[in-house]
């Protein structure tokens, strides 16, 4: 019998010592954790003691007011670079001596090597034309359409922008008009440009598309009846000249009495 | 940089919660810092919009026309002041004096563009033309040239005639930038000859004075001997409403600047402040305490048909009306304890608060509609950082942005006609007698006063 219990009392004991090995660990590697979680606790409430907190309510500083500036009817600013010569304030550092140039040395053993002439062509006779046709041939129609593009000759648009990525310009049909206030046109580029936001337009479908919008410019200097001339095939793109047009409150007097019709030409271009 | 303000974030998030959310923020942080770090570090920021370049202008000294000897006095008068009055409209890329080329062409014979579009002038646009007295008249001819179009250069010319006096000499000029920057500023009027009311402290009274637009020409308007406040102008230039201390308490007057005298408005109970103009000219809207609690009211012109439009416990003052539709007042109320700025209709309905806290005084509203700029003090109370300063608003979207900082208390902004510069007092140590006025662009750059000290309350004309 006590063979029997012998084996009970060992796995008792055994079992007794597991369980404590087990609580014993498990106390260890609680207070091994506790004390990690209390030393990063006391570092940063000493770091914070350290130093005082400063700013204010996370909710308040938004990055938010800067968007707002562009929205003030100013005209942007100019960048002033570093970089250049007449904008720096520091004086532009002298250039460096050009170093004394040295002739190579002639070789010793220089021979000429002769070219490889091509092969002359061929000579083949000339062929004759063959003799035209004794009777009269229908002549082919007029086409209706201009050769080269959608207007009738190439006109060239008395005002262009070039922007960071896209160009605008203005073409106003009243050639006479251009030609005698170059100077209103020029405001009238200047003012839609300026109200372009291209980043409306979608970058990827709107590259190297063109739109064409055409507007009337009242006699007191406001636009009306903005409407989309030729479609560029990117909507996002079409909407977002519209809107610039849109967004003119007016351009000035105009220095004639008659209103004018204005084409202009929104061209999308990546760099 | 970037570990350093995650930290500081840290920071500010632990005070407003308790210990235990704070560690595990904190927690929270240390595992995200790491792959913050190796983000972008720093940004950049450009406008995708329209062009920088700005139309560059050149003036011309002015030739001298006849031979007299006020010639030379009012010659550099009137140079001086258009000069600064195309630059101070903030649209123009003017060419430095000493960049133009060192000739007075007189006439259209006499000017050679290629010479004004060379460098380092690179004019487009040049302003020339002739000046002389003769007996007591002073007589200009101004001219403005398109330098780029050769064929048909002539923008504008303008034939002046008026006494030969140094103020005379001085609003040429005013007219002649006005309508320079009509032709080309797209839109945008010129604010030469607009006109700044405003209080000017002298001994224990407040009088109302004006002044051009640049500070020249400061005179008294009013000489009652007590105590003037908010003089605001009528949208057509003919009257000034304000508020004057008697025997009744502050009540509003009505002063007649064509009859250079005051007219009369009837006398109300309680204290009567603040007027403001509706657009169309025909009502006046003020603050009154007649019924024992300040609030907004709304008359005609001549103080008559008064209705209360505001009714609520607390304090409401200072309205103003939208310029662009009239139909709207932005004004300051005390419903909710510190002062905040509120809209609504004129009809009193759709009332809404714009700030969220701090101490709001003295809106005035962008003449497109768009802004309100006001006075705010964002971290007001009993040793706490940040001054009154100079704010605006976009109304539709009520973010804000600062202008003026650190300068001392900032205190009623007021519009230019244009919507592109501000007029505000300020004082760098709070004290009224060191009070002067400034004017600025509307981003706050090309900041400077316009007066000598004890000066308060500008109000900017509305043409």
């Amino acid at each position: 019998m006590p063979t029997e219990t012998i084996p009970d009392t060992i796995i008792a004991t055994r079992k007794a010592v597991s369980r404590e090995s087990a609580a014993t660990g498990f106390v260890s590697a609680l207070t091994l954790h506790l004390l990690v979680v209390g030393a990063i606790i006391t570092s940063a409430y000493i770091s914070r003691a350290r130093h005082p907190s400063w700013g204010q309510q996370a909710s308040e500083a938004g990055s938010i007011e800067a968007t707002m500036v562009a929205a003030i009817p100013l005209p942007p600013h100019q960048r002033t670079l570093d970089s250049g010569v007449l904008t720096s304030e520091a004086p532009s550092p002298a250039p460096a001596p050009p170093a004394p140039k040295a002739e190579p040395p002639p070789k010793a053993k220089e021979v000429l090597i002769p070219e490889n002439t091509p092969p002359k062509p061929a000579k083949v006779a000339e062929k004759l034309a063959p003799e035209p046709p004794k009777h009269p041939q229908p002549t082919a129609p007029e086409p209706k359409k201009a050769t080269t593009g959608e207007t009738a000759g190439i006109r060239i648009p008395q005002a262009v922008t070039q922007l960071k990525n896209g160009t605008a310009s203005v073409t106003i049909e009243d050639r006479t008009f251009g030609d005698r206030y170059s100077y209103y046109v020029k405001i009238v580029n200047r003012k839609v440009t300026e109200n372009w936001n291209i980043q409306e337009a979608d970058s990827r479908a709107s590259n190297g598309k063109r739109t064409i919008i055409v507007f009337t410019i009242n006699p007191d200097g406001t636009p009306s009846d903005p409407r989309i001339e030729t479609r560029s095939g990117s909507p996002t793109l079409d909407i977002s000249a519209l809107r610039a047009v849109q967004r003119v409150d007016g351009f000035g007097t105009l220095p004639q009495s008659m209103p004018i019709t204005v084409q202009f030409a929104f061209d999308y271009k990546q760099p | 940089m970037k570990r350093m303000l995650s930290m500081e974030n840290f920071r500010i998030r632990s005070s407003t919660h308790s210990p235990r959310w704070s560690f595990i923020l904190f927690l929270l942080l240390c595992s995200c810092v790491a792959p913050v770090s190796s983000a972008q570090d720093g940004f950049k920021t450009e406008t995708q919009s329209g062009s920088a370049e700005r139309l560059r202008v050149a003036v011309a000294s002015f030739k001298i026309g006849t031979v007299d000897p006020h010639n030379e006095a009012l010659h550099t008068t009137f140079d001086t002041t258009l000069y600064n009055d195309l630059a101070n409209a903030g649209i123009f890329d003017l060419v430095s004096k000493s960049m133009a080329p060192q000739v007075s062409p007189g006439a259209p014979a006499e000017v050679s563009l290629p010479q004004w579009a060379a460098a380092p002038s690179l004019a487009q646009m040049v302003a020339f033309g002739t000046l002389g007295v003769t007996g007591d008249r002073l007589a200009v001819n101004g001219f403005l040239f398109d330098v780029k179009n050769p064929q048909y250069p002539q923008v504008l010319a303008k034939q002046y005639g008026e006494t030969a006096t140094d103020d005379s000499a001085r609003q040429i000029a005013h007219r002649f930038a006005d309508e320079i920057i009509a032709r080309l500023g797209g839109g945008i009027s010129g604010i030469a000859e607009t006109k700044i009311y405003f209080v000017h402290l002298a001994g224990g009274n407040k009088e109302l004075w004006a002044m051009d637009y640049d500070g020249a020409n400061q005179h008294a308007i009013t000489h009652l001997g007590t105590v003037s406040l908010s003089p605001r102008v009528s949208p057509d230039n003919t009257r000034l409403a304000f508020s004057s201390l008697g025997h009744d308490g502050f009540q509003i007057k009505m002063y007649s600047l064509l009859l250079g005298r005051l007219v009369n408005f009837p006398v109300s109970g309680g204290t009567n402040l603040s007027p403001a103009w509706a657009p169309n000219g025909k009502d006046l809207s003020y603050s009154s305490s007649r019924t024992g609690d300040p609030e907004i009211w709304i008359s005609d012109i001549n103080g008559s048909g008064g209705r209360r439009v505001t009714n609520f416990r607390g304090p409401d003052v200072s309205p103003v009306f939208n310029p662009r539709s009239g139909s709207q007042i932005a004004w300051i109320s005390g419903r909710t304890g510190l002062p905040q700025l509120y809209i609504m209709e004129t009809d009193g309905s759709a009332v809404q608060r714009l700030t969220d806290g701090g101490y709001a005084t003295s809106p005035s509203w962008s003449p497109n509609g768009q802004f309100v700029a006001f006075a705010w003090n964002r971290k007001y109370g009993p040793g706490a950082p940040g001054g009154q300063d100079i704010y605006i608003m976009e109304i539709a979207t009520k973010r804000w942005i600062q202008l003026t900082h650190e300068g001392g208390p900032c205190d009623f902004p007021s519009w230019s006609p244009d919507g592109r510069h501000l007029v505000y007092a300020n004082s760098p140590d709070g004290r009224a007698e060191h009070m002067k006025i400034w004017t600025m662009l509307a981003d706050g750059t090309q900041r400077h006063p316009l007066t000598s000290t004890g000066s308060d309350m500008p109000n900017w004309s509305w043409k």
